[in-house]
């Protein structure tokens, strides 16, 4: 079953990432897969273009089917292999809501995350503007205390939907690694610090851990001040 | 995202469920009413019992898993069906995002930061993301994004591409995106959730006529 899927995909991307702890915790392991390198276009060339036109990463197959967007990848995962690995959508309807909820805030986390850490990359030097800059650190650090009142609610131990790791984890668990690899300070989160903190040794992410991050284990300080 | 709720609710026979219609241009989505249930101050809100679900397609998946025995199925068996339902709804948000940079560039981008080159660029991409769907519509057989059944991809990507022919979209230049959108348009589900506004003028601004 694994050896029928196949997942092209670049260090450090946290839809990448997402796909790779559900193949994790559905007990995929020896899915085929190749990462590439953004830098050199590499998400542009054939071998990707011939399964996802788009030219984006992650691109991911099962037999003939493609499921390249991450979270409809996750989605695909969970629910032909409901039977196996780790349950990642819980039973309880209080859960599920809140896991759904959560998975898609996500989004709009990961959005804000983006527009402050790749403002460069998403805008041409012409169009670039301080002001615009600063709106979006502050975009992202109402986004946080959000996410961290969030947390603090569920109380310490929990997981984003409750007592159980489930796909709103699988999904934004990249994203707050991304934060603190950029820099954001425990200190200022320290709700968000304990969360990084219980999942980074879970085997799923750490089977997954981006390796140019454990290569060069020190991030950058982007976030530092946010 | 709100007709995208209201859909999922007709199609699963929830009819009957308390809604009150507020409007945008008096600021009403930053009112208390809607800030107790959404603190981010945003439409649509939902909540079910004490369960909150305001992002839209969290309150379409979460209706479907809770009420998957009544109403309409809106999600396949099929695993090529399910895989392409998934695909298709998830794109539906890069749909999404791009018709807003077109359409909402004022809105969200303050004058001084304004660029001709920045609304170019919009627009190519948004014309880029159209020629993909009406391609999708080329290649896919049965009528829906999916395959042979409306599913939950029709529910979350159906509005937007209303959307863009409201705003002007040239049915000539895209026929199966016509053709998708003019065939659905009377699904009872749709019929009975389409925007108020629209139904009185069906025919809106002509921003995107030269895409």
């Amino acid at each position: 079953m694994a050896k029928d899927m196949t997942l092209l995909w670049g260090s450090g991307s946290p839809p990448c990432w997402r796909v790779m702890i559900a193949l994790e915790e559905k007990n995929l392991q020896g899915y085929n897969h190749k990462l590439l390198s953004f830098d050199k276009k590499e998400h542009k060339s054939q071998e990707v273009l011939d399964i996802n036109p788009r030219g984006q990463l992650p691109s991911f197959k099962h037999g003939d089917n493609i499921v390249n967007d991450s979270y409809a990848a996750c989605f695909y995962l969970e629910s032909q292999f409901k039977s196996q690995g780790n349950a990642l959508i819980p039973d309880s309807p209080a859960e599920q809501a809140l896991m759904y909820q959560r998975m898609f805030e996500g989004l709009v986390f990961y959005e804000k995350l983006n527009a402050v850490i790749y403002y460069k990359w998403f805008v041409p030097e012409e169009e670039r503007h301080d002001s615009a800059l600063t709106r979006n650190k502050e975009a992202l650090a109402t986004e946080l205390k959000l996410w961290e009142g969030y947390l603090k609610k569920l109380g310490s131990g929990s997981y984003l939907a409750g007592k159980s790791f489930s796909l709103a984890d699988v999904t934004v668990f990249p994203t707050v690694a991304y934060l603190f690899r950029f820099g954001l300070s425990a200190e200022r989160y320290p709700v968000l610090g304990e969360y990084y903190a219980l999942l980074k040794d879970r085997p799923s992410i750490k089977a997954s851990w981006p390796p140019h991050w454990l290569e060069n284990t020190k991030g950058q300080d982007t976030l530092k001040e946010i | 995202p709100c007709w995208r709720v209201m859909i999922a609710l007709e199609e699963k026979n929830l009819k009957g469920y308390n809604q009150r219609l507020l409007a945008f241009e008096k600021m009403e989505h930053k009112s208390e009413e809607v800030m107790k249930m959404n603190p981010r101050g945003q439409l649509p809100a939902f909540k079910h019992g004490d369960k909150v679900l305001n992002e839209s397609y969290a309150a379409c998946l979460y209706l479907e898993n809770q009420f998957k025995s009544q109403g309409n199925k809106l999600i396949p068996d099929c695993p090529a069906e399910l895989a392409m339902m998934y695909q298709r709804m998830f794109e539906g948000l890069t749909l999404q995002q791009k018709m807003a940079d077109v359409i909402y560039y004022n809105w969200k981008v303050p004058e001084g930061e304004r660029h001709d080159s920045a609304v170019k660029r919009n627009r190519e991409s948004l014309t880029a993301e159209i020629k993909m769907w009406e391609g999708y519509l080329q290649k896919t057989s049965g009528g829906f994004l999916a395959g042979k059944t409306f599913s939950l991809a029709d529910v979350c990507v159906y509005p937007g591409i209303c959307y863009v022919f409201h705003f002007g979209l040239c049915e000539e230049r895209y026929p199966k995106l016509a053709a998708y959108y003019n065939r659905l348009k009377d699904r009872p589900s749709i019929k009975a959730s389409g925007p108020p506004t629209w139904l009185e003028n069906p025919q809106g601004q002509d921003m995107l006529k030269d895409i």
